[in-house]
């Protein structure tokens, strides 16, 4: 028996203002936590228990997030390393050991943490908030002076490149709208006003633009879907958080021109009869975080966000909400989820988004590059989207060229590519690499060898066996070994697990442990089989995406790599 | 209305209604772990996965809602192939423990490992993560090492008692159900109810006042009536060698289903306490004929000494006797003082834990008989 009181104790002081400045919204609980772990250095179960009765949700909703979001931390540390360990960054050899050992300790804590999205200054460190790269352990002294590495100029098109979205990249200030303005900006949306919502998504819809998250799902009939529901508030919602290993695009396009983007949504919103918008961007980008809440700023300033925009009797507002690190959000459920302040877990699909999605009102949610395609197309029309490419697939992509290649980054082209076209989009294969392997639309994308060179990529091709996915691919050549390579993706994926399922929360880490000792030269007679028969449960019976797609890689690999897989385990 | 095909058996369902709640309706076992008919279901063990014609995926049975000409397999090679794994995942997270533990016989985890036949695997169980017993809940035993994060106990918290004690913390692999902040249940605003307990699918949760007196195959179940207010609730003691145990939801129960208090579920233990009172008693010098006035001197020792040992013999002291006697002593007590000072000098108090006919008949008595309308109920305290 207990005879030990809970006595009353009244909400720090602290806490209640902090959760005032959020307006005392349920929904404010991840803004509120980060406020108090950047004063305090860390989160205390005490100050978690205050900031859930200050916003009026149960103690454990508060404390499911703290310890959900890996940006979040119970331990106090004053600054922070956190180190890349994508597997981009794992190619380049990035070691979290390392970096602890050449960091000063007492002032910072170092940790791993999954892809930071800087895939193109690889290897790359996230120091407290600002991104880093490509750095060196051997940089510690530098890093800690500020030095943050070099960051990657699109200014120049590479040859063959077809540039749309990222056509300003270089020719205007990121970060003045006049530039913008002066360059064509909001045009789409000037555009899009003189029609009708119908109209303007008739337009998208003709022109075919399918969803450039991954899945690509039509754009047109995601609004058509919204627009049609009766009740409103509607909202849009656009997807920036990208956390998949090998994919960076939309932190370039938000970078290089963020008014494409709020132009984009303003257009949206229009076509769906919404009043607001909500940028869910990971908490890591914090620089394009702050470059979107100017850009907003500016947009207001200028009446083309805010109430009767120029005089259309459109009103329309944008919100930056930042994640606080789980690759879980960028499912669009669990996004919302995150959205509403809970733990960042997918929900029961359907009912899908569009007829019950943010505070349960009918929601579009789309990637950074859907909705930045969408004012060239109402500028130019449907048929010049089509037009761009000679293919089946109308339009242009933002592809990313990772690995061995001489040239890695990302670019700009029309859809119809293959793999052999972005390799030498990439300058080729590098110095004495031969290429071997090539993962393929991202870490759930699929792991090819050279007999699917020559399959034109698009969201259908990856029936025959290779996927386009976000646009991202990692070549590979002779020196990578498939199954350790196989081993870094799950390392990914069970570490971004949300735990909700069995099959994910259980097989992500089983499959891990399995290619562990396989890659390590200590496999057990059966490690083989026993990875395909977790790939087809959780292909089978998970819950989401995630892990509906974890089989993916695993399934390639072992398809075309067989033989070092059985290598591997008879070792 | 819509017509659909469960094993090819055609089948009428209603709109709207699930492959789950279809098929019971029907007689048709699909195994579940995380559902329970008086939570939310949110589709999280994988157990009750269907295979239906046309999808990429399996459909998890409780949260998927039919269609027309909705093909259904709830036993196909692959389904069951898959639940086996499923299981054989849950119990590679889960100590090989049955042998001891407390609810080995009721515990759904093990039933649908034996209907499955799923061991646990060879790389075996992750073994002791967390402290056995963690929690200082008096009524609560709480042992994460047996959780399959179903969550059922977070829904029966949050939805049924609407407490929000428990929720989920960390992810992936890592993931456990903690109360609050990760602080004890009592810190997290329990109430000590015990509806978590009798949610949970296995041994994670259970209660500590009976822990190891037996099992459930071990106890005969008597379905009674809580005594301890005018709700009604019912529920199954546990008795075992004569003597009440426990005390057991009975999901039955017309009035309040799975859900009792903290009285009801755990304030059995006076029915066998040594202090009971089971006969009734009286001051002695009562059954011996004096008036209070006479014994003043014995009263102020006994308050003087307050030591009841001491006062053995004692005018002042309680005296065992038979209910004709007790009851003759209250009546003349209660003649004599409406006598001397009037009906209204008496006041009565009635008990929540009467039935509503006792309590009519205590206001009868009051009313008619002594002539008060001094008449109240614990209740309303």
């Amino acid at each position: 028996m207990t005879n030990k009181k809970i006595k009353y104790q009244p909400i720090q002081p602290e806490v209640l203002e902090l959760a005032a400045e959020h307006g005392n919204s349920p929904e404010a609980v991840l803004e509120v936590l980060k406020d108090i772990q950047a004063e305090h250095g860390g989160l205390s179960r005490q100050s978690i228990t205050d900031t859930a009765r200050a916003l009026g949700i149960p103690a454990h909703q508060a404390y499911g997030m703290a310890t959900f979001y890996s940006m979040l931390s119970l331990e106090e540390h004053r600054e922070v390393l956190r180190v890349c360990d994508g597997p981009v960054c794992w190619l380049k050899r990035a070691s979290v050991d390392a970096w602890k050992k050449k960091m000063p300790a007492d002032d910072f804590t170092v940790e791993r943490t999954s892809c930071l999205g800087l895939c193109d200054r690889a290897p790359a460190v996230l120091v407290n908030d600002e991104q880093a790269g490509p750095v060196l352990p051997r940089n510690a002294a530098k890093v800690c002076e500020g030095w943050r590495g070099v960051e990657t100029d699109y200014a120049k098109p590479r040859k063959g490149e077809l540039r749309v979205m990222t056509e300003l990249i270089g020719k205007i200030d990121p970060d003045s709208i006049d530039d913008a303005l002066s360059h064509g900006v909001y045009g789409g949306l000037k555009s899009a006003l003189q029609k009708s919502p119908e109209e303007v998504i008739a337009i998208v819809e003709a022109s075919g633009l399918q969803g450039r998250g991954g899945a690509g799902f039509p754009v047109g009939r995601k609004w058509k879907f919204v627009a049609a529901e009766k009740r409103t508030p509607r909202y849009i919602v656009c997807n920036a958080d990208e956390s998949e290993p090998l994919i960076f695009k939309d932190r370039v396009l938000i970078e290089t021109n963020p008014h494409q983007l709020l132009e984009g949504l303003l257009i949206a919103g229009y076509a769906c009869g919404a009043s607001e918008a909500w940028i869910y961007i990971r908490g890591e980008y914090e620089a394009q975080a702050r470059r979107l809440e100017n850009a907003i700023k500016q947009a207001e300033e200028k009446n083309l966000l805010g109430e009767n925009i120029l005089g259309s009797g459109f009103s329309f507002k944008i919100h930056v909400h930042r994640g606080a690190g789980a690759y879980i959000c960028g499912e669009e459920t669990a996004l919302i989820e995150s959205l509403e302040g809970k733990r960042g877990e997918p929900r029961l699909r359907p009912p899908f988004p569009p007829a019950y999605g943010f505070r349960g009102q009918p929601t579009a949610v789309n990637n950074v590059e859907s909705f930045c395609a969408v004012p060239h197309i109402l500028k130019n029309g449907a048929d010049w989207w089509k037009s761009l490419t000679g293919y089946a697939v109308g339009g242009t992509k933002l592809y990313m060229v990772l690995g061995h290649v001489k040239n890695p980054g990302l670019f700009e082209a029309p859809f119809g590519l293959t793999l052999r076209d972005v390799i030498k989009m990439g300058g080729g294969m590098a110095e004495g690499a031969k290429f071997q392997f090539a993962l393929c639309g991202g870490a759930a994308g699929t792991i090819v060898d050279k007999s699917l060179m020559d399959v034109p990529l698009d969201y259908a091709s990856s029936q025959k066996g290779i996927s386009l996915g976000a646009g991202a691919f990692l070549i590979c050549d002779q020196t990578v070994s498939p199954v350790a390579f196989l081993r870094e993706l799950l390392h990914f994926f069970a570490a971004e697990s949300c735990g909700k399922c069995t099959p994910c929360r259980v097989g992500t880490w089983r499959s891990l442990e399995i290619l562990n000792r396989l890659a390590a030269g200590q496999g057990h007679a059966g490690d083989v089989e026993e990875l395909k028969a977790l790939s087809a449960v959780m292909l089978d019976s998970s819950f989401c995406g995630l892990g509906q797609s974890v089989p993916i890689p695993m399934n390639s690999a072992m398809a075309h790599f067989g033989k070092k897989f059985a290598e591997a385990e008879t070792r | 209305m819509v017509n659909i095909t469960i094993n090819g058996q055609k089948i009428e369902a209603q709109n709207g209604q699930t492959i789950l709640d279809v098929a019971r309706s029907h007689g048709l076992d699909i195994p579940t772990l995380c559902y329970h008919k008086d939570l939310s279901p949110t589709g999280n063990c994988r157990m009750c996965v269907v295979e239906v014609k046309g999808g990429r995926f399996l459909s998890a049975a409780c949260v998927t809602s039919v269609w027309e000409g909705m093909e259904i397999e709830t036993h196909s090679e692959k389904v069951v192939k898959d639940r086996k794994l499923t299981l054989e995942l849950m119990l590679a997270n889960h100590p090989q423990d049955c042998i001891t533990c407390d609810v080995s016989g009721e515990c759904e985890l093990q039933d649908l490992a034996y209907e499955y036949q799923a061991s646990a695997p060879s790389w075996g169980s992750k073994g002791t993560l967390y402290p056995v017993d963690s929690d200082p809940n008096p009524f609560i035993r709480v042992d994460m090492n047996r959780c399959i994060l179903c969550r059922r106990c977070v829904l029966a918290c949050g939805e049924i008692q609407v407490r929000d004690v428990w929720g989920v913390a960390k992810r992936g692999f890592e993931e456990v159900i903690v109360a609050g902040a990760g602080t004890s249940m009592l810190e997290a605003r329990c109430e000590s109810c015990g509806q978590c307990v009798a949610y949970c699918p296995t041994g994670a949760l259970s209660n500590k006042m009976n822990y190891g007196m037996a099992r459930a195959h071990q106890v005969k179940k008597v379905t009674t009536t809580c005594s301890y207010c005018g709700v009604g609730c019912q529920f199954d003691l546990l008795v075992k060698n004569n003597k009440v145990i426990g005390v057991q939801s009975n999901p039955d129960a017309p009035v309040n289903g799975m859900a009792l208090c903290v009285k009801g579920r755990y304030g059995y233990d006076y029915i066998h306490h040594p202090d009971r009172l089971v006969k009734p008693r009286v001051r002695r010098y009562l059954l011996e004929g004096k008036n209070k006035s006479d014994i003043r001197e014995a009263i102020f020792d006994n308050r003087k000494s307050n030591n009841e040992s001491s006062n053995i013999g004692s005018p002042w002291d309680w005296v065992e006797t038979d209910w004709d006697t007790a009851l003759n002593i209250t009546a003349r007590k209660l003649d004599g003082t409406r006598n001397t000072f009037g009906a209204d000098s008496i006041g009565v108090l009635t008990s929540a834990k009467c039935l509503n006919e006792e309590n009519y008949l205590m206001n009868k008595l009051a009313r008619q008989v002594l002539g008060t309308n001094n008449i109240d109920h614990c209740a309303r305290l």
